[in-house]
């Protein structure tokens, strides 16, 4: 394999979640499930006392819950385990993004965490404005980049300088996706400092 | 950069919110339709019935009555083994071996991942953007690469740090003699956190 392409398949892989948590549960859950219902029919089997319930009893459990059960109480349980199945189905198919940005580079494959991305845009803004730490916050997604600046009260911040050196600090990441970031001045100041 | 096996998560994933989706269907719908519950009664009834006839026939000696009997047993017991086999196959590939050489008959070059550690933390030690590093080994693909673990400080530039790891990494490909798969990943931390922001610059 070229190195281009394990470069390519390392930040899909940094930028991406491998469902590992979820699988981790699923395959638990499954797991002693399995191996309870197992027991028991061994148990059965040897003619031994069932752990819980023999496979009898369950079956007759089962072919018996329309009858046993209130119909609201089958409703609320059906929707219940549909939701789970839903959530579970949504874990699987969604892309599973994680807050992490690929940077282009020659060598290695680099990966940043999108809140030190934030944080130096942060600084960027405050130092092209002269502003203290906690008058701009920068939020980072998947697709966007939102930079929120509260002036110094009676000083209006320039908007255009800002802008200008937020993208311009943003493209010399040189980011795997391309996004122009949006710079809002609050209309609201804060006291100087 | 560990081995799991990313595919198959998401499709015994996804079967499984499947199964779960119809099962929950089904009993849903079981609440509203009579028709349904009867049939859910009468199906489960008519399936005890069938099963225990079934375990008359084809009978064995001992204690295990039928093959009837011994065949979800086993079915079963694979089914557990299966999802423990899942369970078990998430993440791993990490190794303690940075590099590794074979020459000949005459013996192997290793190279420790605490040698390419104590690399990174001397080359980085006065650097003021980084407050910490940590490096691991994998296995990529049958080689071998490296994860680099870069803890910026708030408000540093991950290009200005980026741009750092990447002389570094030309450098450690001068020391390992090979280039080998490097990922860097440039984060934050409680480090990142506690050491404020580097105000003059």
């Amino acid at each position: 394999m070229n190195a281009e392409r394990t470069k390519r398949r390392l930040i899909r892989r940094e930028t991406h979640s491998s469902r590992a948590a979820a699988s981790i549960a699923a395959a638990a859950v499954l797991a002693a499930g399995f191996l309870w219902l197992a027991s028991e029919a061994v148990l059965a089997l040897l003619g031994g006392n069932a752990l819980l319930a023999g496979p009898a009893q369950l079956g007759r459990w089962l072919a018996g819950i329309p009858a046993a059960t209130l119909p609201a109480g089958l409703m609320a349980a059906g929707a219940g385990m549909a939701l789970l199945g839903v959530l579970l189905l949504g874990t699987a198919l969604r892309a599973g993004h994680l807050p992490r940005h690929a940077l282009d580079s020659e060598r290695s494959a680099i990966v940043a965490d999108d809140d030190v991305i934030a944080a130096a845009l942060s600084a960027r803004a405050r130092r092209t404005a002269g502003l203290a730490p906690g008058q701009v916050t920068t939020t980072v997604g998947h697709r966007s980049v939102h930079v929120r600046v509260r002036p110094t009260s009676g000083l209006p911040a320039d908007g255009a300088a800002i802008s200008a050196a937020v993208a311009s600090e943003l493209a010399s990441y040189a980011m795997d996706r391309r996004i122009a970031p949006r710079v809002t001045i609050s209309r609201e100041g804060v006291l100087g400092q | 950069m560990s081995q799991t096996n990313r595919t198959r998560n998401r499709i015994l994933l996804a079967l499984l919110g499947l199964v779960l989706l119809a099962a929950g269907a089904l009993t849903a719908t079981a609440g509203v339709v009579p028709e349904v519950s009867a049939a859910w009664t009468s199906t489960a009834a008519s399936g005890l019935d069938r099963s225990s006839e079934l375990l008359a026939t084809a009978s064995l000696p001992g204690a295990a009555r039928s093959w009837w009997a011994v065949g979800p047993v086993a079915g079963l017991v694979l089914a557990a083994a299966l999802s423990a086999a899942w369970l078990a196959s998430q993440g791993g590939g990490r190794t303690p071996r940075a590099a590794t050489d074979v020459d000949g008959d005459r013996g192997s070059t290793v190279v420790d991942i605490g040698f390419v550690a104590a690399c990174v933390s001397e080359a980085l030690a006065g650097n003021r953007q980084v407050l910490g590093t940590s490096v691991s080994a994998w296995r990529v693909h049958g080689t071998t690469g490296l994860r680099l673990g870069l803890e910026a400080r708030k408000g540093a530039s991950p290009r200005e740090i980026a741009d750092t790891a990447e002389e570094l990494v030309l450098g450690l490909d001068q020391l390992l003699g090979h280039p080998v798969p490097v990922l860097v990943r440039i984060t934050s931390g409680t480090r990142s956190r506690l050491a404020g922001v580097n105000r003059v610059r």
